[in-house]
Formats: structure tokens, C-alpha cells, sequence
């Protein structure tokens, strides 16, 4: 096994390709650093996800997500409306299994998004310094219930 | 609307079993300064289905390129996954490596070791290595579930939409038309040239502005390709890349062709309206002529001010002016769109550096007009009615201006940018006003010269030797303008630290002082919303990426021409104008456009025909029910017009059956990506 080093948990980002990608590398054309327990992925579009997908993440060890979709400026018709209403579903289910509802967030973030981007990051450190990573399996061991 | 051509999922046995060739690029030393490459490739050989991992210096080198394509046909690599820059920089090359090499374009994923690792990981490599591992693992478990893809292939309209007519949307509307294209040319004023017809004479050249301009405006009415309308605007669109069903909303021009007693029409007009062609230096009537010369010619109504008297009506030859005319709509078909809508100058706010706070104080455009031979004062360099003798030009006025220093505009932000053209076109007119006042005091008050093109430079080195007097502020302390004592020679003082003179503070007397404001882009918002393109942080219109795709938006078939997209000089706009023409022809040219294959399909095993896709889908026509029939039984399964198929992916979530993905972005491939990052990753003994 590599060795893992010490982490908060496990931090993912899923990023449009119309918005939070680029604004992503963006920031990497800036050279500003952030802490490499975020794993970013690319995504066409933040609706294809259902809410298990996220209790999913949660599950496999993410132990916070990010769905950075470009809010009003998608190029998708319905794309934001639908994420929001998925992402309000996941909450509910989120409520069912203790999980605090900060671990799942929803942020518009654009192409050219430096400052915003490193904020939602930073964001999801401080949570995780807070809260720290999930106890696992989610279901069974009733997590510490800090539902906001 | 034309037929749709073919979508398929592309079939080849040989690519069903994965064998997967892993490689990881150094960039140089971007990447592998910080992330350990060769530790990155051994650790990920090790993976099921990996055949080659391999790290390189410069994956995108043709060296780089050949030994990928080199394992695809010798060791029957059929996956690709490259770990490298940013996926915006060489998606295409890779995917072109991929395709000479016999292998289907899409099956490879591309991770961002760059952008995305290195350069945000300086401090933290043996992080940035593990990470860079997990990251890749991912893109292979991806690459496990990977199927080839075939573009989406759509019959297109051989016409485009020219949105502007400035010098950009001209230059752009004849590079298509000599391509053999049709174009429909968009204006939303009466006359065509935009801001270059506003100018009295234009760097570098120092031609004069209008007839340079009628030359490319001559072409452009002489090319039986294009079709123009002005007083125009596009309201509304339908449709995708290759076939747009545009909506335009011509307001009449009143008034039918030029006629012999215009002027007399124009004399018994009662109103008076601020002619905005002169920047409001001057007056016109209702019924007026922008510029002697203007295309359209003839005379043209300002429905705005027009109180529809009948004056003018009464003595122009009969039916020749019709003040009842209604706005007219109609529709184009056409398979590309160019938006060159401009730019708008800077309106300072009200008592910055004395605007309108002081009638002696006027912007860059005005000068112009002020010193054309055609505006308010023939050409003659007087103001209030008395010849100018000591004039100041304050630059940067509306750009480079700082947060905290500078107002902001309603959004919040100043404008931090350079407008680019002020410096040169206000040092022109600096050697322009010499000319026609040699005894006038004219000072330069600036922040930096940026006379950055090819001749520009000369502009300053002439207005130096002809005794114009140049003072340095700082953004910090920007100049002052005030009322000098009601006795005093010259009305206005402008108090100026100067950085020439190791910040020594000047007031200078003077008769008129110049605003050289800077570009805002012209307001499309309507457009944006229509096309659905986005402006960047300084307002214009935003490019898929600066450098390597300068005028393409993110919206396939529309592009950018000129200063919609940011500040540009004549010439540049012209070779943005002929560069964006040139996108649009390699993209309808041959009547047919291929687009990524990203959008959704149903699996006819899963899916149960509940109609929940349908119900969600926020596309027209892309997904429908239809009913077949098998062995007797008849049921219903979705269907997907890929052509009306945006692959929003609205309907992956909504399907109780898993039954529809957007192929090439698939809910499985994301769930392996998932897992993959999270999973324990074994170790190559050869780590440090
Ligand atoms: C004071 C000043 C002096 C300058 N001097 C020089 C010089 O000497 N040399 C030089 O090289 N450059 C000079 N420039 C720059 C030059 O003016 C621009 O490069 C050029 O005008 C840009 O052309 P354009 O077509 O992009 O935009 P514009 O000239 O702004 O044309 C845009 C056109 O689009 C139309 N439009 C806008 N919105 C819509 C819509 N929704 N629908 C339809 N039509 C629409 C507008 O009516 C306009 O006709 C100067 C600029 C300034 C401000």
C-alpha cells in the first residue's frame, strides 16, 4: 500500500466543463495553492446525478462533495433547476442517515471563477477541520447528527 | 429544417476487451518538478487492464505522440489514458494521435496533472504524486467502461448570421461571402461602419477614417452573397449549430431612397433632437442624414423623437417618407453565427475629472468629431465659440482602474483593463490638433504610454518633437480637475502630481480638457441569453480559451469578431473578423457539421418506456416515446433525436431504470472514477 498521508478526509469536486472546470484551471494557470486532498471531475453536466450517486461517494470515502455547476450561466436548458432539485433530494436522505448537510454543496462557479473556486475549497477544509471525515459504513453507524 | 444524417455507437469488436495504455507527462518540468512521474506510471502499470504505463518528457511532442500511437498498433492498446495539461489545451491532438493510429478518438481520457495538480500542489509533491496516482486510477477505471464514439453528423445551412455592422461584422460578412457562403448581415443602427465612420482619420496609417471605410462597405454591397438589414436586431433563435432559425425585428427607416428637396424635409421638421453620431456635440432633426455618405444613404427617422406631424411628408415626393410604417419580423435559416456587436465608449460618471460638471470638458470621441471637417465646428479646433489654446488629454479614463480608487460599474467591478487603443488614437490626435491650432499648449497627461502596434510608437516620438508637454500621475492619485478664478485666461485647471518631475504638483490653465475614456462592450445581453454565450469578468464576450481557440465561444457554430470580444485597434478587429469567418466556413462550408457525440442514449434492454425522460427533458423534439411491436406484444420504449440533443442530462437522473446516459460521460464510468480515487492503491517497491 502507498502510505496515506494524514488527511482531513477526502474532498470531491465535480466540475462542469462549462463552468467550474475551467475555472479550476484557471486557478492552476494562476499557480495558487490549495490542499491536494481535492479530487476534481470533470462533468459535462451536474444533472445526470441521482441522490444515490452522492450516498454513494459518501459511502466508497469522500467524505465531502462539491457540485461546482454554472448555476444561470449553464448552456444547458434545465440544467441548474434539476441540479438543485436533486441536490434538495440528497438532503432528504442525507437527513435519513445523520448525515450533516454541509458535506454536500452546491456552488456556481464560472470559467474565469478564481477567487470563488479557492473560497468553496476552503470551505470545505474548514468543515472537514470541524466536523472531520465520516465514520464509515454510513447507514449502520448513525453518524453524529449536526443537520443544519 | 434539413434531414438528420446518421448517430450511431460505434461498433468494434476488437476494442471490447480493455487494454489499456497508461501515460503520464512531465510537461517539461511543470509536472514533474512536483509530482513524481515515473513513480506515478510504475504504481499504475500495476493495475487490471493497464498493458503500458509509461511517463515521458513531452507527451504532446511528436515523439510523445508516436510512442503512444506505436502501442496502439504494437501492443494492441485500445483505451488510452494521459495524464498531461489542462484537457482544453490538447484534447484534439490526442484524440488526432488516436484516430492516425487506427483507434476509435474516444476512447481516451485526459486528466489535468497540470492545471490541476502541479500548479496548485507546489509545497506538498509526495501529496501531489499520490494524488496525480488516484487521479489516473480514476481515468483508467473510466477507460474500462469506455465505448467508441462517433461524432453526431448534422446536414448544416451553408448561410451565416452576421450580428454587428462595424468594421468587424463587414470584414467578416465578405471573408464568408467570397467563400461561396450566404450571409445575412444584422445591424441594429440605420447606418453600416459602426465607431470607424465616427473617426476623423485612424493610426496607423492616418487615412482618413470614412473613406477607407466605404472601400470595404463598396465590397461588401457589391458581393451578391450578402444580404443586409439594418435598423435591425435578432430577437430571437431556435436551434443548434448548423441550423439556427434566427428571428429579426427590423424598425422601419421612414423615409424609401435619397429624393431632391431632402433638405427642404429636413428643414420643416420642428424637432430637434442631440445628434448622437456627434456624441451629442451637435443637433439634428427628426428627419436627418447621419454622415454625408453614410450606407444607407438615404434620410432616416428618429422614431424616438418623432412626434409624426406630417411636416416633412407634406413636401417630399409622394409615398417617399411613411410615417406609419410598422416594425416588420421575419426569420433565417442559417448554420452559423458571428457576433460582432462592438464596443461603446466609456461614460465617466458625472463629475469625474469635471464631466459634466464643466461644459469645457469632453471625451476622446468628441474630440474627434470636433476636429472632423464634417462635424460641429468644420474641423475647426474651437470651443464654446472661441479657438482652443490650451488643451489637456487625461488618459485612462475608464480603464486600468483600481478597486477602491475608481467607482465601480453597476456589477461591482471597475474596469481593470487596458482599453489598448486610447494612447495611440489620443497622441494622434495630439499631432492632428498641432495641425490645425500650431500655437496651442497641448499636454499629455497619462499613466503609461502603450503604444504597442507596428507604427504606433511614432505617434509619440512625433508628438514629442512637436512640443506637446507629457505629465506622469500614478493610478493612486489621479488628476484633478476644477474651475479656475472667473478672471482667469483659461476656465479650467487641472492639477496633475507629475512622476516626470520627481512628483512635483502642476495645475495647468486650460480651455478644454479631454477625457480619454476607454471600451465598455456594447450591452447584449439579449444575445447572450439567445445564444447562450457568456462575457467574461471585464464584461466581453468570453472565448473558449485565449490563446488556442481565440474566437470560438464555448456554443458551437458561434464565434466573436472585434471589440465584442474585448478593447481591439482597426486592424485587429478586422483579423479577429477574418479569423472568426474563417471558423465558420470550415464549419458549414460543406453543408454538414459534426459534432461531439455527447449526447443521450437509451438502453432498449433497461429501459421500461415510464416516460420520465420525456416528462424532464428540457430540449424541443429530443427524446419522445415510440411504440413498438415484438412477437405479438406492443410496448413503448424512448427514442432519441441526437440532433435536438444537447446531452443536458436531465433525463440520466430521472430514469427509475438506469435505462439513458449521455454516452462518452456515463453514470457507470463516473461510479468507477468514484471508487477508484477512494480505493487503496498498491504500492511499486521501487518508491522511495
Ligand atoms: C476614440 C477612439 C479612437 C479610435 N481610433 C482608432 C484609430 O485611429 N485606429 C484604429 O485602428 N482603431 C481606432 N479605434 C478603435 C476602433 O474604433 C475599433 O477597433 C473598431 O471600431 C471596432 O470595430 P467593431 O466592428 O468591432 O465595433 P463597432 O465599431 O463598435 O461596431 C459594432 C457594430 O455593431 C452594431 N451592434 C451593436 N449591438 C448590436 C445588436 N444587438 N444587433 C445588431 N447590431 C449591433 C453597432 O451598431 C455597430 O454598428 C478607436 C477607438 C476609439 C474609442
Amino acid at each position: 500500500m502507498t502510505t496515506e498521508t494524514p488527511q482531513k478526509g477526502k474532498i470531491l469536486l465535480l466540475a462542469t466543463l462549462s463552468g467550474g472546470y475551467r475555472g479550476a484551471d484557471m486557478v492552476g494557470q494562476g499557480h495558487m495553492d490549495y490542499p491536494p486532498n481535492t479530487y476534481i471531475l470533470p462533468v459535462m453536466s451536474s444533472a445526470i446525478f441521482p441522490p444515490k450517486f452522492y450516498i454513494d461517494a459518501f459511502e466508497k470515502g469522500f467524505d465531502a462533495i462539491t457540485v461546482m455547476y454554472s448555476g444561470t450561466d449553464s448552456p444547458y436548458k434545465g440544467e441548474s433547476e434539476k441540479t438543485a432539485e436533486i441536490i434538495n433530494e440528497t438532503y432528504e436522505k442525507m437527513k435519513e442517515l445523520n448525515l450533516d448537510l454541509r458535506r454536500l454543496r452546491l456552488a456556481a462557479i464560472c470559467t474565469v471563477c478564481v477567487r470563488p473556486f479557492l473560497e468553496e475549497v476552503q470551505r470545505a477544509e474548514s468543515l472537514l477541520e470541524e466536523i472531520g471525515p465520516l465514520p464509515r459504513p454510513l447507514a449502520k453507524q448513525g453518524v453524529a447528527a449536526n443537520v443544519n | 429544417m434539413p434531414e438528420e444524417i446518421v448517430n450511431t455507437q460505434a461498433q468494434n469488436p476488437k476494442e471490447d476487451e480493455p487494454r489499456i495504455g497508461v501515460y503520464v507527462c512531465n510537461c517539461g518540468g511543470n509536472i514533474g518538478d512536483v509530482v513524481k512521474c515515473e513513480h506515478v506510471a510504475r504504481t499504475l502499470e500495476r493495475l487490471p487492464n493497464v498493458v503500458v504505463s509509461r511517463d515521458n518528457m513531452f507527451m504532446c511532442s511528436d515523439p510523445g505522440q508516436k510512442m503512444i500511437a506505436d502501442d496502439i498498433k504494437e501492443k494492441g492498446v485500445n483505451r488510452v489514458v494521459i495524464g498531461a495539461c489542462s484537457i482544453f489545451l490538447h484534447e484534439q491532438t490526442f484524440r488526432r494521435t488516436l484516430e492516425r493510429a487506427g483507434l476509435n478518438p474516444y476512447l481516451y481520457y485526459h486528466i489535468g496533472l497540470r492545471e490541476q495538480v502541479s500548479w496548485v500542489h507546489h509545497g506538498t509533491p509526495k501529496e501531489a504524486t499520490e494524488k496525480s496516482i488516484r487521479m489516473m486510477a480514476a481515468g483508467i477505471a473510466k477507460a474500462r467502461n469506455m465505448k467508441p464514439l462517433e461524432p453526431v453528423r448534422l446536414p448544416a445551412h451553408r448561410q451565416a448570421l452576421v450580428i454587428g455592422g462595424g468594421v468587424a461584422g463587414l470584414r467578416s460578412a465578405l471573408d464568408l461571402a467570397r467563400r461561396g457562403l450566404k450571409v445575412t448581415l444584422v445591424e441594429k443602427s440605420h447606418y453600416l461602419g459602426g465607431h470607424m465612420a465616427q473617426w476623423e482619420r485612424v493610426f496607423p496609417t492616418n487615412e482618413e477614417a470614412r473613406p477607407l471605410l466605404k472601400r470595404l462597405i463598396d465590397q461588401v454591397l457589391a458581393e451578391p452573397n450578402i444580404t443586409i438589414h439594418t435598423g435591425a436586431e435578432v430577437i430571437g433563435a431556435k436551434g443548434y449549430v448548423g441550423n439556427y432559425n434566427v428571428t429579426i425585428r427590423q424598425t422601419p427607416r421612414g423615409v424609401r431612397e435619397t429624393f431632391p428637396n431632402e433638405q427642404e424635409a429636413i428643414d420643416v421638421c420642428p424637432i430637434k433632437r442631440r445628434k448622437r453620431f456627434d456624441f451629442g456635440l451637435s443637433t439634428s432633426k427628426a428627419i436627418y442624414r447621419t454622415y454625408t455618405g453614410c450606407v444607407p444613404e438615404s434620410l432616416v427617422i428618429d422614431w424616438e423623437t418623432c412626434t409624426k406631424c406630417g411636416e416633412c411628408v407634406k413636401v417630399a415626393p409622394e409615398g417617399m417618407i411613411n410615417l406609419d410604417e410598422e416594425a416588420q419580423e421575419f426569420t433565417v435559416d442559417v448554420g452559423a453565427v458571428v457576433l460582432a456587436t462592438g464596443f461603446q465608449p466609456y461614460e465617466p460618471f458625472y463629475g469625474e475629472m469635471g464631466w459634466k460638471e464643466f461644459p469645457e470638458v469632453i471625451t476622446l470621441p468628441q474630440l474627434h468629431r470636433l476636429l472632423d471637417d464634417e462635424g460641429p465646428t468644420q474641423g475647426k479646433f474651437w470651443w464654446n465659440g472661441h479657438p482652443v489654446k490650451n488643451v489637456a488629454i487625461i488618459h485612462c479614463v475608464g480603464s486600468r482602474q483600481v478597486e477602491g480608487v475608481h467607482r465601480a460599474q453597476p456589477d461591482g467591478n471597475v474596469n481593470n483593463y487596458c482599453s489598448r487603443v486610447c494612447c495611440t488614437a489620443s497622441l494622434s490626435m495630439a499631432s492632428l490638433i498641432r495641425q490645425k491650432a500650431p500655437d496651442a499648449k497641448i499636454y499629455e497627461v497619462f499613466e503609461d504610454i502603450r503604444a504597442y502596434g507596428r507604427g504606433h510608437e511614432d505617434y509619440y516620438t512625433r508628438a514629442s518633437k512637436n512640443n506637446v508637454t507629457f505629465l506622469r500621475y500614478f493610478a493612486e492619485e489621479i488628476p484633478e480637475v476644477r474651475r479656475a478664478d472667473e478672471k482667469a485666461e483659461h476656465p479650467l485647471l487641472v492639477k496633475v502630481r507629475d512622476h516626470l518631475t520627481w512628483g512635483e504638483e502642476i495645475e495647468i490653465p486650460v480651455d478644454l480638457v479631454v477625457l480619454s475614456v476607454g471600451m465598455m462592450p456594447n450591452p447584449v445581453q439579449d444575445l447572450m441569453e439567445i445564444f447562450k454565450v457568456t462575457p467574461g469578468s471585464d464584461r466581453f464576450l468570453l472565448e473558449v480559451h485565449p490563446k488556442l481557440r481565440p474566437v470560438e465561444t464555448a456554443v458551437n457554430g458561434v464565434v466573436l469578431a472585434g471589440t465584442a470580444q474585448g478593447p481591439m485597434n482597426i486592424q485587429e478587429s478586422c483579423a479577429a473578423a477574418s479569423a472568426a469567418a474563417s471558423k465558420v466556413s470550415a464549419l458549414i462550408e460543406q453543408a454538414k457539421v459534426e459534432l461531439e457525440p455527447y449526447v443521450a442514449r437509451v438502453d432498449p434492454d433497461k429501459c421500461q418506456g415510464s416516460g420520465e425522460c420525456v416528462k424532464v427533458c428540457p430540449q424541443e423534439e429530443a427524446i419522445e416515446l415510440k411504440t413498438f411491436s415484438e412477437n405479438g406484444n406492443t410496448f413503448q420504449r424512448a427514442v432519441v433525436t441526437p440532433a435536438n440533443c444537447n446531452g443536458c442530462g436531465v433525463c440520466v437522473s430521472a430514469c427509475p431504470n438506469r435505462a439513458i446516459d449521455v454516452q462518452g460521460w456515463r453514470l457507470d464510468e463516473y461510479e468507477a472514477m468514484v471508487s477508484a480515487i477512494a480505493a487503496d492503491i498498491p504500492a511499486w517497491e521501487g518508491a522511495a
